[in-house]
């Protein structure tokens, strides 16, 4: 069975301290997920701000194409926003960034049918942008053969050229087509007027597959529709060929175009503080302006919350020791992670859906590398019942978790302060109590011997607690105790002093009545009766003999004396009085010193022959040894005989207790021969003990004297 | 006729006595408290005390009347004879000035065997020294008729008791003589412990007078021996 010590429960109690750290967790964790919550409200609550913002201003959307129930991609034009100057060059390279952004035009975008039109035959890869107030269009035609505007033709449908539809912000429908002679820069020419339109730069550059235009004009020019198409003329081919993005034909059918709009732009600007990036989208998802980086999205909540370089010891321990060790179970929110949404035309999401039926709605995802959770608000644009457009703003949620990771970087200083205290101060507690109770315990154990004698006392403590109170009702307890044993080892004495006195008027008595002359019966009778008071002499005299040594052990000086003389002088003395063959001797004849009384060794001795002749079954002889081990003197005395009964081997050097059988009880016993040994044995620091042979014959008797 | 007090609390004990003392021939008066013995006391003096300790309620009675008698008299034998047989009690009452502690377990015979050499020792004073009676041990001279022991001319001022076994050792030096038979020469029946204190009072008592006395040999387990210097 594991023995667990005070001080072993109470660490493993204290272990309880542990789930400190798991509770806080688990309280931060909840409070991150309100502050979530939070934020999601006070994200839909900056859209609905911006939103509120943008009702009813059906100006600032007219110029828009809202009104479009549906909008077909390639037909229907998008301005991106470019973050760089173009220059016109035909160079395309500029355009390099929105690759991804061209549309490619082919035999589906054809003007009349021809079955057999190849890609090579025509077709061109175009976009447009928007850059400050210009709206910039690039295109990559592809061409087998490239006809230039003839030198000296006033025409310039001809040959290979570009035409422009757009419709101004006055609703007036204007064509413009731009025709090279050359490469290089060239103009557009109103095609009604055949007026040159110096607004319209662009710059014509051929290539190995065919030729590159680009081109600019001021946004001011252009209102919400835009067209283009690339007339191909080639040699022996009577008929064009023509490729637009929408019928230009016919005003009705020209596509759409969407430019970002500045004013929203404007107020956007102003949101532009909130620390969101936030979006306004038309009804067909296609982004009307945008304001903000998402890198610096993380909300309003960790604000203040930067850190600042450790100036005292303590910032510079967290940093460097407890800050690494908590970040091994806490995410750092990272500020580099792949925004997928940079640079888009048209928005796409379940809230922004939701957003466009009239229903503001938020939405949670994790950006594709996995590195941040971005919440994303929308709130629909209202005029007249009509949901024209929606405010998406977004936020990453790192503000949250910051302040998530601060709030737990302190609970967990303040816990591990906590455990670090509360362990040490339990330890310390279960340690003290522990002491308390061993040194009870040595003492108690101290305090009583092995025969149950009361060998000291129990000093007790003045503590005013259960312990305290424990050690003095055990101090109580030993010396009623002591008070009780004494009263017991002193019966004898008392008794033998109480009865000397009737003892001494029966003798005399009797003594008396001897010297009045008697008849023959009446002397058989004071016979017998002084015979007993004799004998009860006896008893009273042993009785006494005890006690008056006790007396004499306190009073005697210890001498030092040669142990091995005395035991041999007494043996040969008990030789000489028992006869020679009763005893077997093997006794050292090295000087063993002994401090302490040679006549109460000789005593002790005579007690111990005197039990050994007693018990020993005739012819069989008594053995004595006397050794040194040690530092010790081992007297042996063994007799074949009867065996100890198991139950008195502790008591049999007890005052008072006798082991002897009827048979054995023809003089008055009193039991004390042993117990003057124990006394002896004591008082020379010494240790007796009686056992039974191993071989069962007999019984040994062993004592062990300190030697100097 | 020798006049004896007995002073002693129990009426059977000290009435017993009385009447075995009468029949010796001695005039013998008993007191059954301090109070009545001191009155007659100042009065006349016995010619012999025998004192219990215990008296009535006063545990010590005895003590403090062999302390008054010792202001009456510096002479007059005092014989203790109590049921308190405590090496305190005896070396108490013996320091008092009490010629002879004796436990109230010794026959009637012996306490008038007691008694007698005590008078025979108060009545050797008077005498001129009897040189028949004197028995020499080297610096050792022993008067058994006055029972006074002498040391290189120095009495030493043994006790009854022990007077009787210094004579039984110097009888036969070199000879080991038993506890016992230190016991049936002293005419006292104690047991073995009483007579080791007993020798090793009077080895004190020779070394007060003597540092360099050896002369009481002790044989393990046997007994004592006399060894001449």
């Amino acid at each position: 069975m594991l023995r667990l010590g005070l001080r072993t429960k109470f660490i493993f109690l204290s272990c309880f301290l542990f789930l400190l750290p798991w509770l806080g967790y688990e309280y931060v964790w909840e409070m991150e997920k309100f502050l979530r919550q939070g934020q999601e409200k006070t994200l839909v609550g900056t859209t609905r701000a911006l939103a509120t913002a943008l009702h009813e201003r059906p100006a600032l959307f007219d110029s828009q194409t809202n009104f479009l129930d549906q909008v077909v991609k390639g037909r229907d034009l998008y301005a991106y926003n470019l973050n760089n100057p173009i220059q016109l060059d035909g160079k395309l390279s500029e355009w390099q960034p929105y690759q991804s952004l061209f549309w490619h035009y082919d035999k589906r975008y054809l003007q009349g049918l021809n079955n057999d039109h190849q890609d090579s035959d025509l077709s061109f890869d175009h976009m447009v942008g928007k850059y400050e107030n210009y709206l910039y269009a690039a295109f990559k035609v592809t061409d087998s053969s490239l006809v230039y505007r003839a030198k000296n033709v006033l025409s310039f449908t001809r040959n290979d050229h570009l035409q422009i539809m757009l419709k101004t912000p006055e609703g007036e429908f204007k064509r413009y087509v731009v025709a090279a002679r050359q490469d290089g820069w060239v103009n557009a020419f109103d095609a009604s007027t055949q007026e040159p339109v110096t607004k319209i730069q662009g710059y014509f550059k051929s290539t190995n597959a065919g030729y590159n235009i680009e081109l600019r004009f001021p946004l001011s020019m252009l209102g919400n529709k835009l067209g283009f198409a690339i007339e191909d003329w080639d040699e022996g081919k009577a008929e064009p060929q023509l490729m637009s993005t929408s019928n230009l034909q016919n005003p009705n059918d020209i596509g759409s175009v969407l430019v970002p709009s500045p004013e929203i732009n404007r107020i956007l600007k102003g949101m532009g503080h909130s620390g969101s990036r936030i979006w306004v989208v038309d009804n067909h998802h296609r982004v009307l302006a945008q304001s903000g980086s998402i890198h610096h999205a993380d909300g309003v909540w960790a604000d203040g919350l930067k850190d600042a370089p450790a100036t005292t010891w303590w910032q510079r321990f967290e940093q460097d020791y407890l800050h690494p060790l908590y970040y091994k179970i806490l995410t750092r929110p990272e500020n580099e992670f792949i925004d997928t949404l940079h640079d888009v035309a048209a928005m796409q999401g379940t809230h922004i859906a939701s957003a466009l039926n009239g229903k503001p709605a938020s939405s949670w995802r994790l950006t594709p590398d996995n590195k941040a959770v971005i919440l994303s608000a929308a709130y629909p644009i209202w005029i007249q019942d009509k949901v024209i457009g929606a405010v998406i703003a977004e936020e990453t949620t790192n503000g949250v978790r910051t302040l998530r990771n601060k709030s737990l970087e302190k609970l967990f200083n303040v816990i591990l302060a906590v455990m670090l205290v509360g362990t040490v101060t339990l330890f310390f507690f279960a340690s003290r109590i522990s002491s308390r109770i061993r040194r009870l315990r040595d003492n108690a154990e101290q305090a009583i011997d092995a025969q149950g004698r009361i060998t000291g006392k129990i000093t007790y403590a003045d503590s005013n607690d259960e312990i305290g109170d424990l050690s003095r009702s055990f101090a109580n307890i030993v010396s009623r105790l002591s008070g009780y044993t004494d009263y017991l080892e002193n019966m004898s004495s008392r008794l033998s002093h109480e009865l000397r006195t009737p003892v001494a008027v029966v003798r005399s008595s009797l003594e008396n009545l001897q010297m009045q002359p008697q008849s023959e019966l009446s002397q058989k009778y004071l016979d017998r009766a002084s015979e007993g008071v004799e004998r009860l002499g006896k008893i009273i005299t042993t009785m006494s003999e005890a006690t008056r040594l006790e007396q004499s052990i306190q009073s005697a000086e210890a001498e030092e004396f040669d142990l091995t003389k005395v035991i041999t002088g007494c043996m040969q003395g008990y030789q000489i009085t028992y006869g020679e063959s009763l005893f077997t001797l093997s006794l050292c004849k090295e000087p063993l010193n002994v401090s302490g009384a040679p006549e109460f060794i000789a005593q002790l001795l005579d007690k111990l022959i005197n039990n050994a002749l007693e018990f020993k079954t005739p012819q069989s002889t008594i053995s004595v040894s006397l050794i040194k081990q040690e530092q010790h003197a081992l007297l042996k005395i063994s007799n074949q005989g009867p065996l100890l009964p198991d139950g008195l081997v502790e008591h049999i050097f007890d005052s008072m207790v006798s082991v002897r059988s009827q048979q054995h009880q023809q003089q008055p016993h009193l039991g004390l021969g042993l117990y003057i040994v124990r006394l002896i044995c004591d008082y020379h620091h010494g240790k007796v003990a009686a056992e039974n042979l191993d071989d069962g014959t007999g019984v040994v008797f062993t004592v062990e004297l300190p030697i100097k | 006729m020798k006049k004896i007090a007995i002073v002693e609390d129990e009426t059977a004990i000290r009435e017993n006595y009385t009447e075995m003392l009468s029949t010796q021939g001695y005039q013998v008066v008993g007191f059954a408290d301090r109070a009545s013995a001191e009155l007659a006391f100042n009065q006349s003096l016995p010619d012999l005390a025998i004192v219990d300790i215990g008296l009535g309620h006063e545990v010590d009675g005895g003590f403090l009347l062999c302390q008054t008698l010792r202001s009456l008299s510096k002479t007059l034998p005092i014989i203790f004879l109590t049921a308190r047989d405590s090496e305190i009690d005896t070396v108490c009452g013996l320091r008092m000035g009490a010629d002879d502690y004796l436990t109230k377990d010794i026959s009637m015979a012996h306490l008038a065997a007691r008694i007698g050499a005590l008078f025979r020792r108060l009545d050797a004073f008077d005498q001129p020294a009897d040189q028949t009676a004197l028995l020499h041990r080297g610096p050792l001279k022993l008067d058994t008729q006055r029972m006074q022991v002498f040391w290189q001319e120095q009495l030493v001022d043994l006790t009854v008791t022990e007077f009787w076994m210094v004579h039984s050792l110097a009888q036969r030096p070199g000879h080991v003589k038993s506890r016992n038979e230190l016991m049936s020469d002293a005419k006292i029946y104690v047991d073995d412990s009483t007579i080791t204190s007993h020798v090793k009072r009077i080895r004190k008592k020779f070394i007060a007078l003597d540092d360099a006395f050896d002369c009481i040999d002790t044989v393990y387990g046997m007994g004592y021996r006399w060894e001449q210097a």
